[in-house]
């Protein structure tokens, strides 16, 4: 179950490369890059994404726990969250960044 | 971004397009400021009444983060935080162009920050005390490395104010595209219209149901997040603006934390 996952995996990974392989008259040469830069900016922003929600989620728990039990700091507990919030989710943000350099403006053809 | 994105109605030529929409921005600001303050009343009605309760909030979060030696920035971070707001909604409204979705504008505003807060420090506690205080509380010999560190900590923070503002913004923005593209003419809606009776079932519910997802929760969480992203971009100036000044009054005491 699991190789056949991990050969699935590596089948779908090696497909974009052996697509153009076959088709070098159209691309041009070296451009096994883009397909490569697609999936890599699809699963990036995947794992960024879960993760960031991970750590947001271990945020929000704290502070709403925090909350209910000082209901008089409500206030200063969200602020603190949400510059917390922030703060945790500009790292995903980054990787969108990344993410969108690599789809829209390609810097290695 | 232009393969997915209409460009804007309006262009000037031989402008870049988040120059001229800066310029609107700015525009909407000087008159709604100059209709506010064209005759200031005792009692305020309408428009002043409306800034007055704005800028309050402003000097509530000034008074509550940095103390009221903070009010005389509040010009600086209350023009930010307004121009950040306005140009956050006005890249919603279709057939527009929100200016914060380049990054040659946030990179401005970041960049106004990190040179606002060092001049602050620099002039609140004369540049050698400044920066002695890039060293930290530490022995004598981790003071090279704690220097370096701090360094690349300061050079961070335009960075990420910049990347956070542009990356939410123009996250957003992509994702309303790619849903307008699959419930537009080349999508669900161009597919009930075609005249195939599957189309139509699936095409048409489909549509609907995307209309009402946009316009029930994404339009509404963008607007939150224009809202949520000028706050936050207030609020970092604001704590970049108490950690420059601060410092000086508990000379050498404990670490103080270090905000990105």
């Amino acid at each position: 179950m699991r190789r056949s996952l991990i050969l699935a995996g590596l089948a779908v990974l090696a497909v974009p490369g052996v697509a153009l392989a076959q088709a070098p008259a159209a691309a041009q040469q070296g451009s096994w890059v883009g397909p490569f830069a697609v999936l890599v900016a699809g699963f990036a922003m995947a794992f960024a994404a879960g993760l960031c929600a991970l750590g947001q989620g271990k945020a929000v728990a704290s502070a709403v726990d925090a909350m209910a039990r000082q209901p008089g700091a409500a206030a200063r507990i969200q602020t603190a969250m949400i510059i917390g919030l922030a703060l945790i989710e500009s790292l995903a943000i980054y990787v969108l960044v990344v993410a969108m350099i690599l789809l829209f403006v390609q810097p290695i053809q | 971004m232009s393969a997915i994105e209409h460009p804007p109605i309006f262009r000037l030529p031989g402008i870049p397009d988040h120059v001229t929409y800066t310029w609107l921005v700015m525009a909407i600001l000087a008159v709604a400021a100059f209709v506010a303050s064209r005759n200031v009343a005792l009692v305020p009605r309408g428009m002043q009444n409306f800034f007055e309760v704005v800028l309050e909030q402003f000097q509530q979060m000034i008074d509550d983060v940095i103390g009221a030696e903070g009010r005389r920035y509040l010009p600086l971070i209350a023009t930010l935080g307004l121009f950040i707001l306005v140009g956050n909604l006005l890249g919603l409204v279709p057939g527009m162009y929100g200016p914060t979705t380049n990054l040659n504008t946030t990179a401005a505003c970041a960049l106004v920050v990190f040179f606002a807060y060092h001049y602050i420090g620099v002039r609140k506690q004369g540049p050698v005390t400044y920066i002695k205080h890039f060293m930290g509380p530490v022995p004598w010999w981790l003071k090279p490395m704690m220097f370096v560190i701090e360094v690349i900590s300061h050079l961070a923070r335009p960075l990420s104010l910049t990347l956070r503002l542009f990356g939410n913004m123009v996250g957003g923005h992509i994702l309303l595209a790619i849903i307008f593209f699959l419930m537009g003419l080349d999508g669900l809606i161009g597919w009930a219209l075609s005249g195939n009776p599957l189309g139509a079932v699936v095409g048409g519910i489909g549509g609907l149901v995307m209309i009402a997802f946009t316009v029930g929760f994404l339009y509404p969480l963008k607007i939150l997040v224009s809202f949520l992203q000028a706050f936050i971009f207030v609020m970092l100036t604001m704590l970049y603006i108490s950690g420059a000044i601060e410092e000086a009054e508990h000379h050498g005491g404990e670490p103080h934390p270090v905000h990105h």
